[in-house]
């Protein structure tokens, strides 16, 4: 909204690692509430690979806290006493009707509902967790949540097997049929973070720009409301889709404000195809968007399903996808051990930044519980069971991590429904969840 | 098609399919047009139901072009939006393009942007605004600027509303033209710039009815343009002329003339070819593919599709157009004479026929082949679903890959023998291996080649179901150019690519009906358009039966 000044600093930002100096402001520190000291606010991050885990090399033989590192967790190790490892549990909605896996246990990864297997207008899946977290806790900040993601998507042919683009693209779904798209470039995530501050901006000013904001919003409403009236049932769909926008829309504006938030210098990231820097990138900006309590909650895809990914700079010539039918041929196993290597170090390396980023007497990590975990086990027989699951953190002091907990035939929608309670959701059903998982407090 | 197409997917290509109905045979009845189509005695009973778009967000293509079109603005701002999904193979799908807080927020500060660029153009300062009486000019301006955004005239109480920015400016003690460029960025958020909006009539009905003229110039501009209509066409609209056959050829000509018709490569073309997706192909460093090799093959493809938009080609003659576009750069690549030049030249192919059509282009033997060796499976895929729509279900569990060569003596052909003895493979493999087979001449990033990179010489001859056998490139894609689904497929990509719908099997007669019209006016890419842009599912609009609310 604040245009001016947004267009000088989009200037600044364009230069090359150029260094963005913000106003640190003691009474916007989270966790230092405005007057009284409260507790640091509670942060949760999903961080999802797509195509599976050769599960060999990923679950560690002891259990409880005498685990020890497997090959593809061996990054972890400067942080192995805050991740816990949870093996033995199942998401049976990502099941599809016949084939389809992908793409029904990406809809299904954070929603634990089966999606309807259909390319058109019916698609239906169930709100994801993360969008409850949201709902319930988005509106202590700027954004409700953040997307993240490193695919664009080619754009072309199926996607997975007559089930529709959205389901293989998107694990954070705002109501079941409302799949919350992503930001893939870095420096447009960057800008929309930081976008609406002005400081040099007089009160005055900032009252205007806000009611400026507030009347083309109001504005646009009424267009709506008065299509509304004149559409069938499906775009009326499509029409509730932008009203939600514009609410949104409407509330950012309200907190529209002059002083940036409090985070110190930070560098702007600079676009790149190179999946390593841009992985890296989106890895920094969740840790900003946490630090500067402009989010408490983040989802980020590091490919979306069946990714045909080519991991060339680890030695490797063939696609993710294809490796991960990997016939039990042991150089696909290999190829797959390789890349679940890496994904684990992009964790292992979220994970190091949070717990660098000081809050009080704890850490950003102490007060986050940091998820990951991938659509399938096994991707060769797209196995929806014993899936697996690294849960880094304390939460606030609700998790109890270092340690490798197995469960067995228990959904994972217990795990959500668990995480919710955790971050002050008191739901006790969600997806296909019998209730509360046990043994995470240790 | 439609039926082909149903029985695959049910039987999941069962071999034991007739097989005239699957590739013409060397008994086919009547060898130059194909086999009798069932569908030609089912659709002439079978009523039309034109289907129904859903409401349509614009896609980040269409908002780029639009903003251009309208504010001569080329920033391209949706580069900066998430990308859209897809759907049936194409971003302009309207169910699966959704709307969303992100979303919202980029057009908010796109249109701001864009507001403050044209201003300070002058774009969009028609009349000199009055301090002490602003609102004639105001009122002028933005009845007229609202018309073009919005793809029809507005009413006065519309125009009323925009106006009243410019009072809420004043009471904040600022100037005029604060007050309409608030207006104007308020036409560029609502709904009715974002989303091509087709009304129902009042009454509730499943009955079809009739799109308005000023919805069927948007539905024509989209198609051809991806942007909005021109000031010729919203006339045309307006004037209730737009229905005329003549008019709508003309226009229809006229658009495809435009070098705005170039949407018609990026968007339709692009993802219907799987161009797109060569910006994302990463072969193997000892292929020697670079930056230079990616943008050549980009364009070459571009370049003959462009020459079927306004040129006289059959559109069945992509597959072997005797022509092409290379530079240097690609002519080398492709074992042609060189042609002296960087840039894109159009050359004659009458002595290699082997890279005459589609099958013969880097960039589709690039995008459908692995990094590291060639794949007869994927380009197999790709004729059966983008030339014959009888794309086969995926492979079952445990099924993947082809794992790297153990004995490479053996030549891919060889290999892949175990697709064909394993009874859950062959049903599928023995339609779309043989396919690909036929291209393996071509390496990885369609370099020509006679031995397999492990020497094993190439065995480009394949077999389909029901014993037709070729040898090569040459012969192969004699085979499909003859299928008579091929029209009908071509027809159902470019039906779903204009409607912004999937073309389903409730659409097979319509897709038949296209089909036939288009190739009895010659078989022309504009006589597929103009079939298209005739008919039932492009001009009106099924209801639906919870219909709208008075």
């Amino acid at each position: 909204m604040s245009r001016q000044p947004l267009v000088s600093r989009r200037t600044l930002l364009r230069g090359m690692g150029a260094l963005m100096a913000l106003p640190l402001l003691e009474g916007m520190r989270p966790g230092v509430a405005r007057g009284a000291p409260a507790p640091a606010p509670r942060r949760f991050a999903v961080f999802y690979t797509p195509c599976g885990i050769h599960m060999p090399k990923w679950t560690p033989t002891g259990v409880g806290p005498t685990w020890s590192l497997t090959p593809t967790l061996a990054s972890l190790a400067p942080v192995k006493d805050d991740v816990l490892v949870l093996s033995g549990l199942d998401n049976l909605p990502g099941k599809p009707d016949g084939d389809g896996h992908h793409a029904a246990a990406t809809s299904a990864f954070l929603s634990c509902v089966k999606a309807l297997k259909t390319q058109g207008a019916n698609i239906r899946t169930g709100i994801s967790m993360d969008q409850v977290m949201a709902n319930a806790l988005g509106k202590a900040t700027r954004f409700p949540s953040l997307e993240l993601g490193i695919d664009q998507g080619k754009g072309i042919g199926n996607c997975d097997s007559g089930y529709a683009c959205p389901y293989a693209n998107n694990i954070a779904w705002a109501g079941p049929s409302t799949p919350v798209p992503k930001e893939t470039t870095p420096r447009a995530a960057f800008e929309r973070l930081f976008a609406d501050f002005d400081p040099d901006a007089t009160q005055a000013e900032l009252a205007k720009r806000r009611a400026y904001g507030l009347s083309i919003i109001d504005a646009v409403r009424g267009d709506a409301k008065a299509l509304e009236g004149r559409l069938g049932t499906t775009d009326r769909r499509k029409l509730d889709e932008y009203f939600t926008g514009v609410r949104e829309l409407e509330l950012r504006v309200n907190a529209m404000e002059g002083a940036g938030p409090a985070c110190g210098a930070v560098a702007a990231p600079v676009d790149t195809m190179d999946v390593r820097e841009k992985t890296k990138a989106m890895m920094d900006l969740i840790v900003l968007a946490f630090q500067c309590d402009l989010t408490r909650t983040c989802t980020f895809m590091l490919g979306n399903a069946r990714s045909e990914r080519v991991y060339s700079f680890l030695g490797l010539s063939g696609e993710h996808h294809a490796y991960s039918h990997h016939q039990k041929a042991q150089a696909n196993y290999d190829a797959l051990a390789k890349i679940d290597k890496w994904e684990v170090e992009q964790y292992a390396y979220l994970l190091q930044r949070m717990k660098g980023v000081q809050e009080g007497e704890s850490t950003l990590l102490d007060n986050s519980a940091v998820y990951f975990s991938s659509e399938v086990a096994d991707g060769n027989m797209h196995e929806h069971k014993n899936l697996p699951i690294l849960l880094a953190g304390r939460a606030g002091g609700a998790l109890s991590p270092g340690r490798h907990v197995q469960y067995g035939d228990v959904p994972l929608a217990n795990l959500y429904i668990s995480l919710l309670n955790m971050f002050g959701v008191p739901v006790s059903t969600f997806g296909d969840g019998t209730g509360p998982l046990t043994g995470l407090a240790g | 098609m439609g039926l082909g197409l149903a029985v695959l997917l049910l039987a999941g290509c069962d071999a034991s399919l007739p097989w005239a109905r699957v590739l013409p045979g060397p008994e086919a009845p009547n060898p130059g047009n194909g086999p009798v189509d069932p569908l030609d005695t089912l659709c002439r009973s079978e009523s039309r139901d034109p289907g129904r778009v859903t409401l349509h967000r614009l896609n980040r293509a269409e908002y780029d072009n639009t903003v251009r079109d309208l504010l001569g603005d080329t920033s391209a701002p949706a580069r900066d939006f998430p990308p859209d999904d897809h759907g049936f193979g194409f971003d302009n799908n309207a169910d699966v393009l959704s709307m969303s807080p992100l979303l919202m927020e980029k057009y908010s500060h796109a249109a701001e942007q864009l507001v403050e660029t044209a201003w300070a153009n002058g774009t969009l300062r028609t009349c000199e605004l009055d301090a002490a009486a602003p609102e004639a000019c105001a009122r002028t301006l933005l009845r007229t600027f609202a018309r073009r955004a919005w793809r029809r005239p507005v009413s006065e109480q519309e125009v009323a509303s925009l106006v009243g920015f410019v009072a809420l400016a004043r009471q904040h003690g600022d100037a005029p033209e604060v007050g309409v460029k608030l207006a104007l960025r308020s036409v560029l958020v609502s709904p009715h710039f974002l989303f091509r909006v087709e009304l129902d009539p009042v009454s509730a009905s499943k009955a079809p009815h009739p799109i308005s003229d000023l919805e069927l110039a948007s539905r024509l501009s989209y198609f051809l343009w991806s942007s909005m209509p021109d000031e010729a066409l919203l006339a045309a609209a307006e004037g209730g002329r737009l229905r005329d056959p003549a008019v709508l050829e003309a226009q229809v000509r006229r658009m495809l003339a435009d070098p705005k018709a170039r949407a018609l490569v990026d968007n339709f073309a692009g993802q219907w070819l799987y161009t797109r997706a060569l910006d994302f192909s990463q072969p193997e460093a000892r292929y020697g593919f670079d930056e230079p090799l990616r943008q050549a093959m980009r364009e070459e493809t571009k370049l003959l599709f462009q020459e079927f938009i306004i040129g006289d080609h059959r559109l069945k003659d992509l597959l072997d157009a005797p022509f092409t576009y290379v530079n240097d750069r690609l002519a080398t690549h492709y074992g042609l004479p060189p042609v002296g030049t960087d840039a894109m030249t159009r050359v004659s192919l009458e002595g290699h026929p082997e890279r005459a059509g589609l099958f013969g282009k880097g960039a589709l033997l690039t995008v459908t082949a692995n990094a590291d060796r060639t794949s007869p499976v994927k380009r197999g895929v790709w004729v059966l679903e983008q030339l014959l729509c009888k794309g086969p279900p995926p492979p079952p569990p445990n099924a993947g890959g082809l794992a790297p060569a153990v004995d490479p003596t053996l030549n891919i052909k060889e290999r892949m023998r175990q697709h064909r003895a394993d009874p859950t493979c062959a049903g599928c493999h023995t339609l779309m291996d043989p396919l690909g087979f036929g291209l393996e001449n071509f390496d990885p990033v369609g370099r020509w080649r006679v031995k397999e990179e492990g020497g094993a010489a190439v065995d480009s001859s394949g077999e389909l179901p029901g014993g037709k056998v070729f040898n090569g490139v040459v012969e192969m894609r004699a085979v499909v150019k003859q299928d008579p689904d091929l029209s009908a497929c071509m027809t159902r990509h470019l039906l779903s690519y204009a409607l912004g719908r999937g073309a389903e099997s409730a659409d097979r007669c319509n897709v038949h009906d296209i089909s036939q019209q288009a190739e009895s006016q010659g078989g022309r890419l504009t006589d597929y358009i103009l079939a298209i842009v005739r008919s039932d599912a492009f001009q009106q609009r099924g209801g639906e039966a919870e219909g709208p609310t008075p």
